[in-house]
């Protein structure tokens, strides 16, 4: 099982972070204006060689909503990436992920935004090239195992917030007043969506699940996927590398109840499931 | 001669909507799109809103476009064998797999890209295409100039909504309201998640509480109506296909004055005889009634999320 995260530009990849990944999605694909995003087209030879350097696979993430005014810019993207040499591409947009198979014959990783949820979408998709599958983040375990039986590979979040929804607009920025901080300055504050029982986080145009979502328990119940995603693009200083270090331990040796603990220490909000056991997606099960 | 669509949430809805002016209908096959199963069809309503449907010269859709579970192909394809043998004259779907097999299996059918499929650019509309749909409901937040490119460099019908809600996220990229109460049951062997729109087609509308952000309270997450009229005349000009009224969970007397206000104003403008004044009176009017349906609707929802047994 590959052990994936994602950082958003140059300035958040450091050797001690990244360490205990096998592979690496660059770039901050919710907003063309995040600060250096290598999905913006920034940084991104230096991006990739510093992950051959530390011996890590580069997959550079493509801005996830395109318009019809943003496809030259995205379509020039994937130009420097494969200029820069990655491994693959991660593209949220069905349209551009047959475009890249079509044009330029690269790896393509569909991302959870892509929204496969069934075998017959999966199959189409494989006979038209794509090579990885993160299935819709709304699928159950069952659902996720009948779409690996397809034979494409399929990776999924075992940590992190996902996102919750997509829009046109980065919704906070309505907010620099109140907020004391503007874009691209305001996304790096501490911000949170608030109603009854619902915290969420927004950042660029997602909205993410203000819990973490956490499988450290139930780690086994996904032994059958290929790869599987720290997702830590909004997180802290800290958390990209203390997550992998749980986790790539998890992999290696198996459940430590003081990891586990660590995990919940870490989750400001408190972890879920997400949407694995046919469950509210913010409920957690125990094992 | 654009065409004029509207909902039928049941079958008196359907004929009261031909009767009104429209030369379409859409509904829902019980647990299969992306509505309430209340406001769908059972088997046998299909077969007698199709013939509704022909006996005034119009065309009957069938939504199946909520996401299946992956172990339900079989269901869905003795469901294309029913709606076929129905006499169902379009599906909309929401699935590229499900799309490409109903074009291989079903030629005769029309097939529309549902609004959930969010499609927003014109490579993913070829793409649409390629996979058998030949008209796309376009999501409400593209402008009038991409929804031209759209139709132009992908060569796909384009199907606009002319009553709807513009929702905070795109459509169909929106799982907050299952990330809140998402419940998992069954309708006979078919599953059934309700509280997810792209899988049960019931939204809790979360987005529509009372928010903060940090401690600055501010009201709901953006989702307001949209009833379009002084965009109609654009819109048939740059070649729109199919004007679309959503509304299966209204009253049929209110989805009645809608379909034949629209109807009304096509006419005017085809006869080059509309002052958009009056009209913008009478759409006043009808968006007042609109507004306390909806919020009654939104009242259950949202009482069904914190636990209250309302049969939604």
């Amino acid at each position: 099982m590959e052990l994936t995260t994602n950082v958003p530009n140059l300035e958040s990849m450091s050797e001690c972070s990244l360490k205990h990944y096998d592979a690496i999605y660059m770039g901050m694909p919710y907003c063309w204006d995040y600060e250096g995003s290598f999905s913006s087209g920034n940084d991104i030879e230096e991006g990739v060689e510093l992950l051959r350097e530390l011996g890590k696979k580069a997959y550079l993430s493509l801005y996830a909503a395109p318009r019809n005014k943003d496809l030259e810019r995205v379509f020039y993207v994937v130009e420097l990436g494969l200029d820069a040499k990655v491994d693959a591409f991660e593209v949220f947009n069905l349209g551009v992920a047959k475009k890249i198979k079509d044009e330029y014959d690269a790896r393509v990783h569909l991302g959870g935004l892509a929204n496969v949820y069934t075998t017959s979408t999966a199959e189409l998709l494989y006979s038209l090239g794509i090579d990885r599958i993160m299935p819709a983040y709304e699928l159950p375990i069952e659902d996720i195992e009948k779409i690996k039986e397809v034979g494409v590979e399929v990776e999924v979040v075992i940590h992190g917030k996902i996102p919750l929804g997509i829009s046109h607009e980065c919704f906070v920025r309505r907010f620099e007043e109140e907020v004391g901080k503007r874009c691209p300055k305001l996304c790096k504050e501490k911000l949170w969506f608030k109603s009854e029982d619902l915290v969420l986080k927004p950042f660029g145009q997602v909205t993410l699940s203000g819990k973490d979502v956490c499988m450290y328990e139930h780690l086994e119940k996904l032994n059958f996927v290929d790869a599987a995603r720290i997702e830590a693009l909004s997180e802290r200083v800290g958390y990209r590398e203390e997550v992998g270090r749980i986790y790539r331990k998890r992999i290696e040796k198996g459940f430590d109840k003081k990891d586990f603990l660590k995990l919940i220490e870490l989750a400001e909000i408190g972890l879920c499931n997400g949407f694995y056991f046919n469950k509210a997606g913010q409920i957690y099960v125990s094992r | 001669m654009v065409d004029l669509l509207g909902p039928g949430g049941n079958l008196e809805m359907v004929r009261k909507v031909f009767e009104a002016g429209a030369d379409s209908v859409y509904v829902g096959v019980k647990g299969w799109s992306r509505r309430s199963k209340k406001y769908e069809l059972e088997d046998k309503e299909i077969i007698e809103a199709a013939k509704i449907a022909h006996d005034f010269d119009g065309e009957l859709r069938a939504a199946l476009n909520a996401f299946p579970k992956p172990a339900e192909f079989e269901m869905f394809k003795e469901k294309m064998e029913f709606l076929h043998s129905a006499e169902v004259d379009a599906v909309i779907l929401n699935d590229l797999g499900l799309m490409r097999y109903v074009k291989e299996n079903y030629p005769d059918f029309k097939i529309v890209a549902s609004i959930g499929c969010n499609v927003i650019n014109y490579e993913e509309a070829k793409l649409y295409k390629e996979a058998g749909a030949s008209m796309l409901v376009a999501d409400c937040k593209l402008t009038l100039e991409e929804i031209r490119e759209i139709k132009e460099r992908a060569g796909i019908g384009i199907e606009i909504l002319i009553h709807a809600n513009t929702d905070f996220t795109y459509l169909g990229k929106c799982w907050m309201s299952s990330y809140k109460s998402l419940k998992y049951e069954k309708i006979g062997e078919k599953s059934y998640y309700i509280g997810s729109p792209n899988r049960g087609g019931v939204c809790f509308r979360p987005c529509l509480s009372n928010w903060c952000l940090n401690n600055h309270a501010f009201g709901n997450l953006p989702n307001d109506m949209f009833l379009l009229l002084r965009e109609i005349p654009d819109l048939i000009e740059a070649g729109v296909d199919c004007l679309k009224i959503q509304g299966r969970e209204y009253s049929t007397e209110l989805i009645y004055e809608i379909v034949k206000f629209y109807r009304e104003v096509i006419e005017a403008i085809e006869s080059n005889n509309v002052i958009f004044e009056e009209w913008e009176r009478k759409l006043a009017e009808i968006a007042k009634r609109r507004d306390a349906e909806r919020l009654r609707r939104t009242l259950e929802l949202m009482g069904v999320a914190r636990g209250e047994k309302i049969e939604i």
